[in-house]
């Protein structure tokens, strides 16, 4: 299967006095139509740079890479004016963001600003907008639509306005929703509901999602294939399964460790020693070496790239790529 | 401190140096050599800027109107200091009514426009020795002091150092003076800046529309005054005092924008 | 909404009842009467004089001024004119018009054009633009109204003959002149007093806008509506404008005071028949009742203005207006 979305050595790098900064060095990965692929790592590794970068909406300063690029359905977004862009955004890449509390626009009614969203992309009249925008609310859950569509964002609860969220995603019918945190901002019955919703809509629709998360544990039973994200690198890849069954990179196997577990037979958590380094004091060769019990001398000076350890499983460790061979 | 700062700064003193030196060196603002001949005559060595419609030397009414025009600004904004971080102070550190009505009467302060009061106090006055007109324009420029004092003291009351000296069992008095009040100088300095650009654009305008300093005396807004039915036929006699006025206020409004900044860089 | 209307409403009538008792208060406590100086070297018999001091009140207590002036109010009366000889409301009745036109007009371009260069210096906030706005920011505090005023006549009435330096209209225009002809005439003898106010007054606005623009333009919400493909225009408008128009709205009222002064000095410089001019030559001429009297109807308005300021904040932010 041809993949709707190939991106290969994304660099975002922030110049500035002295060397500058790479919160995100040389990323590749690939979405193929109607998967969901999970993209794990903790706060300041880059993942959520990385889910910006894909319809480049980077902060002001960011700078991407020459060699970088975002390939979706065969053209390459990096190369696009920012006209052609808008084209893309919204329209085949729709994004939802973490806080459900902040990213609606406060003074606009929750209809309008949805059906702000359908005629940003298509020719519509307004009366087949609001049908459209009744059909989104249906289709996310929302009861009673009509009695919705003229409420503000401060009358609604956090998990209402997820949905009203991403009803706005849905509104340009994409074929790649990035969703970057969707549910941290969110109680935690209310987090499986939503999931449970991005999942039937991914379903539904044929959609590709690309779930940007901190949380192993709700990538768990979705997620077609998790990447996993350390230090502005991709350190592992692989189907869901096998990662969960064999995770192969020594920070994945310590974040399964600092899990707590039902079934667990040890009692206490084994947390991962030391800290995520700043991105300006990352350390060379691999970027896990200070903290990872098992490295060799070689992972001190050169950095790993992320190969082939089992079927369906990538990691970028020196020590995992030996034990394969 | 930036550079348009010290460039303020620097503009400041020398006007102060002009204001304090150029009287003596420039002569009296008010001889008339002739009146016949000698007026409205453009810059020439005997009148470094020229003379006006009396023959008066423009040179030596800018020095003049430069002593006035600052001192006046130096008393209006003195007294605004003193009278404003008294009445913050106490709004802040008063308890229960007492710091409501004094939080009532700096609203009110705030709420009148300054402009008016000083019109009706200075149709009550008349015509006033310069000394009485920097007094009048401190005590209608205190509510700006006030209220940024008060917040300042608010803060204060809670800061970690005024809780411990409390808890040495200091009186509230002397608490309120030498922990609470050295803190609020800042703000006080950093209003005082921003107040004297205020008090020379207000003494400039009183003058300007014939309330303020009254000619014959020489101010920077009475040389406006007089010069205004001349701007067609010499209109440097507007321009040099508008120069003397800008330079003055952009400087203050310079140092104090600076001083405010340094003091609460997350208003930028 | 009610209640809170009702309470905002008193606390303004309040405010302008203690400031107008302050400043009556103030007139008895200054020395200096007006009598003498209007009277000036002219003997009158004493019976004269006790009449003059009865006709123009200078012989209240103050308890009894305050009692008269609110008297006086309570019947639509502000007292006579000492130097027009005519009852102060009609005065003023004359100039409010043309001080009204002046500060709608600048207070409506102060709030577009503030607004409109926020939104846009905090949307690209590069260094050009920063600093742009900053030089436009420090001019207007530094360049006093009259100064701009003078300026501005000497440029575009003396030198460029454009525009007319003063007056509300051509008093040569001849009476049978056509509705179009005067309106022209009192449009372009408008322009330089209102570009002088404009220039005068923009810095404050300017400036709380764009901070109030910078604050929503890094509001999530901005960042959503780009991800959704919206153009940059609609972004502007409705992302970052409508929703920095709230906190803005609320500044309103506090822009009033700074646009009284702007009033009085550029109506000088024009000439323009407004209250701030009337003022300035009342207070020359030391008309107590008419300075009194206007300074009461801009204190009046300006409280009105803040009332109006407030009501609107409730009405354009939906969270208020619900709640």
């Amino acid at each position: 299967m041809t993949p709707l979305l190939e991106v290969s050595d994304l660099n975002i790098s922030f110049p500035r006095d002295g060397a500058p900064l790479v919160p995100v060095d040389d990323v590749s990965f690939m979405v193929s139509p109607g998967e969901l692929v999970a993209l794990v790592g903790e706060s300041g590794c880059g993942k959520t740079l990385t889910g910006l970068a894909l319809p480049r909406l980077l902060p002001r300063g960011a700078v991407l890479g020459p060699r970088s690029a975002v390939r979706f359905d065969g053209t390459d977004l990096t190369r696009l004016s920012e006209r052609e862009l808008r084209s893309y955004r919204g329209r085949r890449i729709a994004m939802v963001f973490q806080d459900p509390m902040t990213s609606l626009n406060p003074v606009m009614r929750i209809g309008t600003q949805i059906a702000e969203a359908i005629h940003a992309h298509r020719k519509v009249s307004s009366r087949d907008a609001r049908e459209r925008v009744l059909a989104l609310l249906a289709e996310v859950g929302i009861a009673d639509p009509p009695a919705r569509i003229n409420a503000y964002p401060h009358q609604l609860s956090g998990g209402m306005r997820q949905r009203v969220l991403i009803a706005m995603a849905l509104a340009g019918q994409p074929d790649l929703l990035i969703a970057d945190e969707p549910t941290t901002a969110l109680d935690v019955t209310v987090q499986a509901q939503i999931l449970e919703l991005l999942d039937r809509l991914r379903a539904a629709r044929g959609m590709a999602v690309l779930l940007i998360s901190h949380d192993l544990g709700i990538v768990a039973g979705r997620a077609d294939r998790v990447l996993v994200m350390y230090a502005g690198r991709i350190v592992e890849s692989a189907a869901t399964a096998q990662l969960f069954a064999h995770p192969a990179h020594p920070y994945t196997r310590g974040l399964f460790a600092s899990i707590p577990r039902l079934d667990a037979t040890t009692t206490r958590l084994t947390p991962i020693r030391g800290t995520v380094p700043r991105p300006d004091q990352w350390p060379d060769g691999c970027r896990f070496h200070p903290r990872c019990p098992v490295a060799v001398s070689r992972c001190l000076t050169q950095r790993p790239p992320l190969e082939l350890v089992a079927p369906d499983q990538r990691a970028a460790c020196w020590v995992a790529q030996g034990a394969a061979t | 401190m930036t550079r348009l700062a010290r460039v303020g700064l620097a503009i400041l003193t020398l006007l102060a140096a002009f204001a304090i030196v150029g009287p003596w060196i420039a002569g009296d603002p008010n001889a008339q050599p002739d009146p016949v001949n000698g007026s409205l005559l453009l810059p020439s060595p005997a009148h470094w800027l020229g003379t006006d419609q009396l023959s008066r030397d423009i040179f030596a009414r800018l020095a003049s109107g430069a002593r006035i025009s600052l001192a006046v600004a130096a008393i209006a904004v003195s007294v605004a200091a003193v009278f404003g971080s008294a009445l913050g102070l106490a709004a802040g550190a008063a308890p229960g009514l007492a710091g409501r009505l004094l939080q009532r009467l700096i609203d009110l302060g705030l709420a009148l426009p300054r402009i008016i009061v000083l019109l009706v106090v200075l149709a009550a006055l008349g015509r006033m020795h310069y000394v009485l007109l920097g007094v009048v324009l401190g005590a209608t420029g205190w509510p700006a002091v006030a209220r940024l004092v008060r917040g300042e003291t608010l803060r204060l009351r809670h800061a970690q150092y005024v809780a411990a000296a409390r808890a040495l069992g200091a009186p509230p008095a002397r608490v309120l003076w030498y922990e609470i009040f050295p803190g609020t100088l800042p703000a006080v300095l950093v209003a005082s800046t921003l107040g004297l650009a205020d008090a020379i654009l207000l003494e400039a305008g009183l003058s300007f529309i014939g309330v303020g300093i009254r000619p014959p005396e020489a101010s920077w807004g009475g040389m406006l005054y007089e010069a205004r039915d001349y701007i067609g036929s010499a209109p440097w006699l507007v321009f040099i005092p508008c120069l003397a006025l800008v330079a003055a206020t952009s400087a203050a409004t310079l140092l104090g924008d600076a001083l405010r900044r340094s003091l609460q860089p997350e208003t930028r | 909404m009610s209640r809170w209307l009702l309470r905002r409403t008193g606390d303004a009538v309040a405010t302008a009842l203690v400031a107008s008792v302050v400043l009556i208060i103030l007139l008895h406590l200054l020395p200096g009467d007006p009598l003498a100086a209007v009277l000036g070297d002219h003997p009158v018999p004493p019976a004269v004089e006790a009449a003059l001091r009865r006709q123009w009140g200078t012989d209240r207590s103050v308890v009894q001024s305050i009692g008269a002036v609110f008297a006086g109010l309570a019947h639509g009366d502000l007292g006579v004119s000492i130097v027009e000889q005519r009852p102060v409301l009609a005065i003023l009745g004359e100039r409010l018009g043309p001080t009204f036109l002046l500060g709608a007009l600048t207070l409506l371009i102060d709030f577009t054009a503030g607004l409109a260069l926020g939104v846009w210096s905090a949307l690209h906030p590069d260094a050009i633009r920063a600093r742009l706005i900053g030089a436009i920011t420090i001019v207007g505090y530094a360049l006093p109204s009259f100064v701009v005023g003078m300026l501005l006549v000497w440029m575009f009435a003396v030198k460029l003959r454009w525009f007319p330096a003063a007056g509300l209209s051509n008093v040569l225009l001849r009476p049978d002149a056509s509705v179009m002809t005067t309106l022209l005439d009192h449009l372009k003898h408008l322009v330089l007093p209102l570009a002088a106010m404009v220039i005068a007054t923009l810095a404050v606005p300017l400036r709380q806008q764009r901070a109030a623009a910078l604050v929503t333009a890094a509001q999530p919400w901005v960042l959503a509506a780009r991800a959704r493909g919206i153009s940059p225009a609609l972004v502007a408008w409705r992302h970052c404008w409508r929703p920095a128009l709230t906190p803005i709205v609320t500044l309103l009222g506090l822009w009033l005071p700074m646009l009284v002064a702007g009033a009085v000095f550029v109506e000088v410089v024009f000439q323009w028949p407004g209250i701030g001019l009337l003022l300035a030559r009342a207070t020359q001429d030391r008309d107590i009742p008419l300075v009194m009297g206007a300074g009461l109807l801009l204190i009046v308005t300006v409280q009105l203005g803040s009332l109006l300021a407030d009501v609107m904040y409730h009405v354009v932010d939906p969270a208020q207006r619900q709640a």
